[in-house]
């Protein structure tokens, strides 16, 4: 049969299964735009659209867009095109051969190194079936007026982490340090080739440090963690416009989760909403050590917090092995530029010893400790930030 | 276009360029070869990222333009800028009758004093090009908001000079180590795909067209210590680019099998941190054993 009747023929079940994929996809939690869809139907034109594994890797080309969400990519793969009572499967006719190779493709181990993403960053469609199971009751306890009031002084205060020099440069106004040729050369063609009258200077610019939060949201943070989120979500909205350098957020309790999608929304509300579905651990029990040593391999290797100010929210009460803490300690402190630590039973006490074990173990590789239990406190660390050059 | 019409020839042809694409990848290049749409990849240090834009421009005969993001990377020196020095001298040599002269003023902002950065050569070299765009997320954002505009309409307006299109899209590879969230709407712009660690067996073959002279026996023996490795905790676990270094290390040494001696003597080829070099030490008897 000529290529082009085989296509016609196959064209209306085939577009309705590749729809209805999406549709599944879309109600799992992933993003999939109209757009996206159409890429996917044009992509299986080279490829063979009776075949699944080709279904499966054009699908994960054209409809994905970042690693986490491949899990739940191939369990809806799976139930859609695999499954017993799968819509595809029948109204596409597939062959049971196609199948059994398809599914040797989902397990392939060499393509698949999703199950430790999935335990770093749950899957959406998993957290909406749990959605019950999960505490995160924390958000919620929250009074309108309470967050209101609180949300209009926070967005006052202004986060700005300290300078460094870039590679880059700018004309100097006056005494710059380098010659400016090109500003040089520029007013001397103006000129007919004639030297002009001064020499141009250029400075090298300066650039806002990253900021990174590093939020305890666990049991005996309670109290604190929503205001400390609340914070978060104001630094991260002047980031959004430009206010202040790249801020990025991450909350832990047993395990380390990063908001810094979640928080993007612009408004507070839905974005504490969005921040509160994604950490799984709220209110739980705290891992410090284990935690920051995540944020170490996962993120700090990768140069996220590199020249970076840290500012860790945390009491460090850690259950965990504190040789585990001691040594990311050690590791985020060569990493980044300074270690920021708020600790909120520090309080107003002056003379404050950390006192728990965690604390003690952290406390040579803290530049700086502040309180962060109340406005005030915050505060305090805003007027500060910028001088931890 | 001579592009591969399927995924098994296009497998095929990388093979020939010394690059194992598994299925997947396969699938993501030739969809991005056949749809003309930027493919963006992430995936762990070392796995061939980069290599992937390279194998394609040799085994097509495309050129490779390459363009390195790093952090303050401006659009002078990602699109063109004008080559001040010789227009000044130039000048210099012009009389005073051509100085007055409309044309000659306007030769000095011509191709002649262009100098071409990675993304104009791209587009002027169109589909006889293969265009690199590595590490995009050393970029600041704004960078990334402007290669937006590039990636999609391919084409730089020169105010001097006018608009430059592509009569043909160049293939395009973006490459990212996620040390920064890159912006949904670049995403959206391209096709992904992740690269992750490859299996044992294919690893083995990855080191075998990649260093044929090395034994096969000590090519399995190290795979297998990698990949143990890579079940350690370790800061930073070794890529496939260690893998094929270490035996090419012990290729240097005339090393024909991974003694305990060996491997801890060119360590320093796969554990490239302090901390880790402890944790590898502590363990090297089990690591070589099993292998």
């Amino acid at each position: 049969m000529p290529e082009t009747d085989s296509r016609h023929q196959a064209d209306d079940p085939f577009t309705s299964v590749l729809v209805g994929f999406a549709r599944d996809l879309r109600a799992a939690g992933l993003t999939v735009g109209t757009g996206d869809v159409l890429t996917y139907f044009a992509a299986m034109t080279p490829l063979d659209p009776t075949d699944l594994v080709d279904l499966y890797w054009g699908g994960r080309t054209t409809l994905l867009s970042r690693h986490q969400d491949q899990a739940v990519y191939d369990r809806v793969f799976r139930q859609y095109f695999l499954g017993e009572d799968a819509p595809a499967r029948s109204q596409l006719m597939l062959s049971p051969q196609s199948v059994a190779e398809a599914e040797a493709a989902l397990v392939m181990p060499g393509t698949e190194p999703g199950p430790e993403e999935d335990e770093e960053r749950p899957a959406l469609g998993w957290m909406a079936s749990n959605v019950d199971a999960l505490k995160h009751r924390s958000f919620t306890a929250c009074t309108p007026d309470e967050l209101a009031a609180l949300r209009r002084i926070m967005t006052r205060i202004r986060l700005t982490p300290p300078r460094r020099r870039t590679r880059r440069t700018r004309p100097a106004a006056r005494g710059g340090t380098q010659p400016d040729m090109r500003a040089t050369i520029r007013a001397s063609m103006r000129m007919h080739g004639e030297p002009p009258g001064r020499l141009y200077f250029q400075e090298r610019k300066t650039k806002l440090r990253p900021l990174i939060l590093i939020l305890d949201v666990s049991g005996s943070m309670a109290d604190y963690s929503r205001h400390l989120l609340q914070f978060a979500h104001t630094a991260r909205q002047a980031a959004g416009r430009g206010a202040a350098g790249r801020v990025e957020v991450f909350c832990f309790g047993t395990r380390l989760t990063r908001i810094t999608r979640e928080l993007a929304h612009q408004r507070v509300d839905a974005a504490l909403d969005e921040a509160a579905r994604a950490v799984v651990d709220w209110d739980g029990g705290t891992r410090i050590g284990q935690s920051l040593d995540t944020f170490v391999r996962k993120w700090g290797r990768n140069g996220l917090c590199r020249g970076g100010v840290v500012v860790i929210c945390s009491d460090g009460l850690d259950r965990g092995d504190p040789e585990v803490l001691a040594k990311a300690m050690e590791r985020l402190d060569r990493l980044c530029h300074r270690i920021v630590w708020l600790n909120p039973h520090k309080g107003d006490d002056r003379d404050f010893r950390p006192n728990t074990l965690g604390m003690m173990v952290a406390a040579p590789h803290i530049d700086l400790l502040l309180s962060g239990h109340d406005l005030a406190s915050l505060e305090e660390l805003a007027g500060t930030l910028p001088a931890l050059n | 276009m001579d592009y591969p019409g399927n995924v098994a020839e296009l497998t095929q042809r990388l093979r020939d360029g010394s690059y194992l694409a598994d299925r997947g990848l396969a699938t993501s290049l030739l969809v991005s070869l056949s749809l003309r749409r930027p493919l963006l990849l992430e995936g762990e240090v070392g796995v061939g990222k980069t290599e992937v834009a390279k194998v394609l421009a040799a085994v097509f005969g495309r050129r490779l333009i390459r363009l390195q993001c790093y952090e303050g990377i401006s659009t002078s020196q990602a699109l063109y800028e004008w080559d001040y020095a010789r227009q000044m001298l130039q000048i210099r040599a012009l009389s005073q009758a051509e100085a007055t002269d409309e044309r000659s003023v306007d030769k000095l902002f011509g191709p002649k004093f262009l100098l071409e950065r990675p993304l104009l050569e791209a587009v002027r070299q169109g589909d006889r090009a293969v265009l690199l765009i590595d590490e995009v997320d050393r970029a600041d954002d704004e960078f990334e908001a402007f290669l937006l505009e590039v990636l999609s309409d391919f084409q730089i307006s020169i105010p001097e000079l006018g608009t430059v299109k592509a009569d043909s899209s160049p293939v395009v590879i973006l490459t990212s180590n996620r040390t920064r969230e890159l912006h949904d709407a670049l995403r959206r712009r391209c096709l992904y795909h992740w690269i992750g660690y490859p299996n044992a067996e294919r690893e083995a073959e990855i080191v075998a067209v990649r260093e044929p002279a090395a034994a096969g026996q000590l090519v399995k023996k190290v795979v297998a210590a990698v990949q143990r490795l890579r079940e350690l905790d370790m800061a930073k676990p070794p890529g496939v680019a260690e893998t094929i270094d270490w035996v090419r290390t012990l290729g240097v040494l005339g090393e024909t099998d991974l003694t305990q001696d060996a491997a801890d003597d060119t360590l320093g080829a796969v554990v490239k941190d302090r901390d880790d070099l402890d944790l590898v030490r502590e363990n090297l008897a089990e690591i070589i054993a099993g292998a």
